[in-house]
């Protein structure tokens, strides 16, 4: 068929003109057909005889298409080089099913082509070009609408995420008897900021709570955002860059508004690569700070001491699957297993492993797109053989979509495993001292800040916090008091009422009124008695304006055990609400 | 001294006809590496990761030679005669090609027997390997699945061409011209087919394997872990 197109086709073959780069353009003249990828692929090793499933064969679907509109002999000569351009929504629908329900984006075939043709580089680009016209899994479609709409891939929302964390934190200070054991949020100037998969808020919190402990126990400077948190991207499974760019700006976004030193990215193969390695390039954008992934941080603390770990508490048989897009993508291969064998004490590889390892079955978005389970768990055939082959009862990997898919197949398959991560195995291993070498202070890393007319009190009143491991801003009147709280965002604010300019009184009013600081812990010390000033009357003030009492009122001369119990009441209870 | 009786054709056939093709294929060859390069070429901004012991130029450079570190790939390490039949064929092209330039300008290079007997050695190596693979692509479904008129056409060319090339070695003049003449057109008809044909992926593959190269050594994927390859 030649001549008219679809709408859709036209404005496919349309954003193929813009979307084609130098590598995916080499990538798709390159290949010989010579047809040494195809046993490379698990479609192909689990449904031997089908030749759709043959990379190069799911490769041609593509390149048919870029021969068609680039190449020199595909224009002039098409029926030669096999080039057919798309003209039906028919034939759009064809192309949805190769490169959607045959590939996983895994990259495997694209490390065993000859000819470095990066297979999976045009995939993702082919699914990018249905996608700009509305061709896609009904999975894809939903994920990434609440990607772009509520900032995260599976739809948390905020107060969820917040109440989640909550919980875990009250979780941990239950479980190790420990009230200073903390998950900060939004904490400012934190050595690491700490983000996650939404399936962990919304599935498996206990790896937050696992993470949290670690930190703790390290004596980590951490926080976790409350925007921004979700590193996962479907931007890298549904090809759109825009998307991508943007989910990953969000992110970056975050560490920079709290002016985090490092981004840590927890276990998850998909966000390590996009939000490591892919989306500065889809955003175009420079990140000034360094991102690691969660393993590493693991195994910096165990090698530099700060956490112990005995590794007899992780006594069963323990294999590891490498995750394609940390394997293959982000070349994270070595430490992973040196943490492994740090906390276990029966590791066996798993053949292939590293970049030779055979995708899970469950990338690419696979787990997302339902109509395709059956294939999916068809081809994961290969990795059910893999699997049994190690003799483990428990396969280890550092990836949420690994987890998902590995599950799958292990259920399917009936096989006598157990799916972890290596934050689990971590955690399990973690021995918890006594005495921590640097116990957190029950006020460590909040910002308070102390708003007083006179040097000594503020001085005084610093101190003792700054003993509890605060962060202490001051300012001595309540002008400078009110453009602080602005700037710096503190967790709680200590308050004079007779100040020069504007009164305490006046201020807190002023906190309250705004939405944006109604909220803000105030604890009131002042040397106030209606009896020394009758001029102050904070009590009828905040009745007459029928304002709330402030979270706190310490009298002068302040007790420092008094004012630590108070202050440390009133961050707990904001904390639960 | 010998009188020279080679005929105006091959003459023609073996100088001008082959100046004429191989300036061709360098025109178009130069045509073609302006298209590649007005792509926009993709850039890693992210930091280097992975392993510390390597970057996009070692990662490049690697890449470029992977192909003759047969033991680097499941595909190539799985597939020894696969592999074998690769090296065979492409050095006997590459002979070819280096004997369509020796014939007419130094003839005595490859006038002694062993030349003579080793040239045809290679040339019948590989003629054998073209119809092995000309067989796989015509019987293995998962290949002919993805083979084109211009897969099959190339290969065929190519068969017959190594078969002239065996016939032309011995460059013997006195038998008869027809096996030289068939080899001078053939060769200069593939000279100016390749650049529209998959047998131009050579100049392809420079470019593809340095930028996979370079992005996988940038990301420390490259060079692949020996673990890998358990």
């Amino acid at each position: 068929m030649s001549g008219t197109r679809s709408y859709k086709a036209q404005k496919l073959v349309e954003r193929l003109q813009v979307k084609v780069n130098r590598q995916i353009m080499l990538s798709l003249e390159a290949c010989v057909h010579c047809g040494l990828c195809t046993d490379q692929c698990h479609y192909v090793l689990s449904n031997p005889g089908d030749v759709t499933y043959a990379p190069a064969y799911k490769a041609d679907r593509i390149r048919k298409l870029f021969k068609a509109h680039f190449d020199w002999t595909g224009k002039t000569l098409p029926w030669w080089v096999g080039a057919k351009s798309v003209y039906t929504d028919e034939e759009l629908e064809d192309l949805k099913d190769t490169v959607f329900g045959k590939c996983t984006n895994c990259r495997r075939c694209s490390l065993n082509c000859p000819m470095g043709v990066d297979m999976a580089a045009f995939n993702r680009m082919a699914r990018g070009l249905l996608v700009h016209v509305g061709v896609m899994p009904e999975g894809v479609a939903v994920v990434a609408k609440d990607q772009w709409e509520i900032g995260n891939q599976m739809g948390v929302l905020k107060e969820d995420y917040l109440e989640t964390l909550a919980w875990m934190e009250e979780e941990l200070q239950s479980e190790y008897k420990d009230p200073s054991i903390r998950i900060p949020i939004d904490k400012t100037d934190a050595d690491v900021v700490y983000s996650i998969n939404p399936r962990e808020a919304k599935y498996d919190p206990r790896t937050i709570a696992e993470a949290a402990a670690i930190f703790h126990f390290a004596g980590e400077n951490w926080t976790m955002p409350s925007d921004g948190w979700d590193m996962t991207n479907f931007g890298l499974f549904n090809g759109d860059d825009e998307l991508g760019g943007a989910v990953g700006g969000r992110v970056y976004d975050a560490v920079e508004r709290l002016r985090g030193k490092k981004l840590v990215i927890s276990e998850c193969g998909h966000g390590f690569r996009s939000t490591r390695c892919e989306a500065p390039n889809w955003g175009k954008r420079d990140v000034p700070f360094p991102m690691e992934s969660s393993v590493l941080t693991m195994l910096g603390y165990i090698k530099q001491g700060r956490i112990k770990v005995d590794r007899s508490r992780n006594s069963e048989p323990v294999t590891y699957h490498d995750s394609c897009n940390i394997a293959r993508s982000c070349g994270m291969t070595e430490e992973p297993r040196e943490l492994l064998n740090l906390v276990c004490s029966d590791f066996r590889e798993m053949h292939p492993n590293r970049a030779a390892n055979f995708c899970c079955t469950g990338g690419g978005g696979a787990m997302s797109m339902t109509e395709y389970t059956p294939r999916r768990l068809k081809s994961a055939q290969v990795k059910a053989g893999q699997l049994t082959a190690t003799g483990a009862k428990i396969v280890v990997t550092s990836c949420h979509n690994c987890v998902d898919g590995l599950f799958d197949l292990i259920k399917h398959y009936k096989l006598d495993m157990q799916v972890k991560l290596l934050v689990n195995l971590v955690a399990g291993a973690l021995v918890v001292p006594e005495r921590p070498a640097r116990r957190m202070r029950p006020l460590e890393g909040y910002k308070i800040l102390v708003i007083d007319d006179e040097p000594d009190i503020r001085v005084y009143l610093g101190k003792i916090f700054k003993d509890q491991g605060c962060l202490v801003t001051e300012a001595p009147d309540a002008n400078q008091g009110m453009r602080a709280i602005k700037a710096d965002r503190p967790d709680l604010v200590t308050l004079d009422l007779i100040l020069p300019y504007m009164t305490g009184e006046k201020l807190y009013w002023e906190l309250r009124k705004d939405e944006r600081t109604a909220d803000l812990p105030v604890v009131i010390v002042s040397g106030y008695a209606a009896v020394d000033s009758p001029r102050i009357d904070f009590f009828g003030f905040l009745a007459e304006k029928s304002l709330p009492q402030p979270n706190g009122f310490l009298e002068k001369p302040v007790d420092p055990e008094k004012l630590i119990e108070t202050v440390r009441a009133v961050l707990l209870e904001k904390a639960k609400a | 001294m010998e009188l020279d009786t080679t005929s105006p054709l091959l003459n023609f056939a073996e100088d001008k006809l082959q100046i004429f093709a191989l300036s061709f294929m360098a025109v178009v060859y130069i045509l073609k590496i302006r298209w590649i390069l007005k792509f926009p070429a993709g850039k890693d901004r992210q930091a280097p990761g992975g392993s510390p012991g390597t970057n996009a130029r070692k990662g490049a450079i690697h890449s470029l030679f992977n192909i003759a570190l047969p033991w680097e790939m499941a595909s190539t390490r799985q597939h020894p005669f696969f592999y074998a039949q690769f090296v065979i064929f492409h050095i006997g092209v590459a002979a070819s090609i280096l004997m369509s330039l020796l014939i007419p300008y130094v003839p005595e290079w490859i006038a002694g027997r062993t030349a003579v007997v080793a040239l045809q050695t290679i040339f019948a190596a590989a003629f054998l390997v073209g119809a092995v693979r000309m067989a796989r692509r015509l019987t293995d479904p998962y290949i002919r699945g993805i083979s084109t008129p211009d897969d099959y056409f190339s290969l065929a060319l190519l068969v017959v061409w190594l078969a002239f090339s065996f016939l032309a070695a011995p460059n013997d003049r006195q038998a008869g011209e027809w096996p030289l003449l068939a080899y001078f057109f053939l060769t200069a008809f593939f000279l100016v087919y390749v650049p529209f044909s998959k047998i131009s992926h050579y100049l392809f593959y420079p470019f593809a394997r340095w930028y996979l190269g370079r992005t996988l050594g940038h990301r420390g994927v490259y060079p692949v872990k020996s673990g890998a390859r358990a």
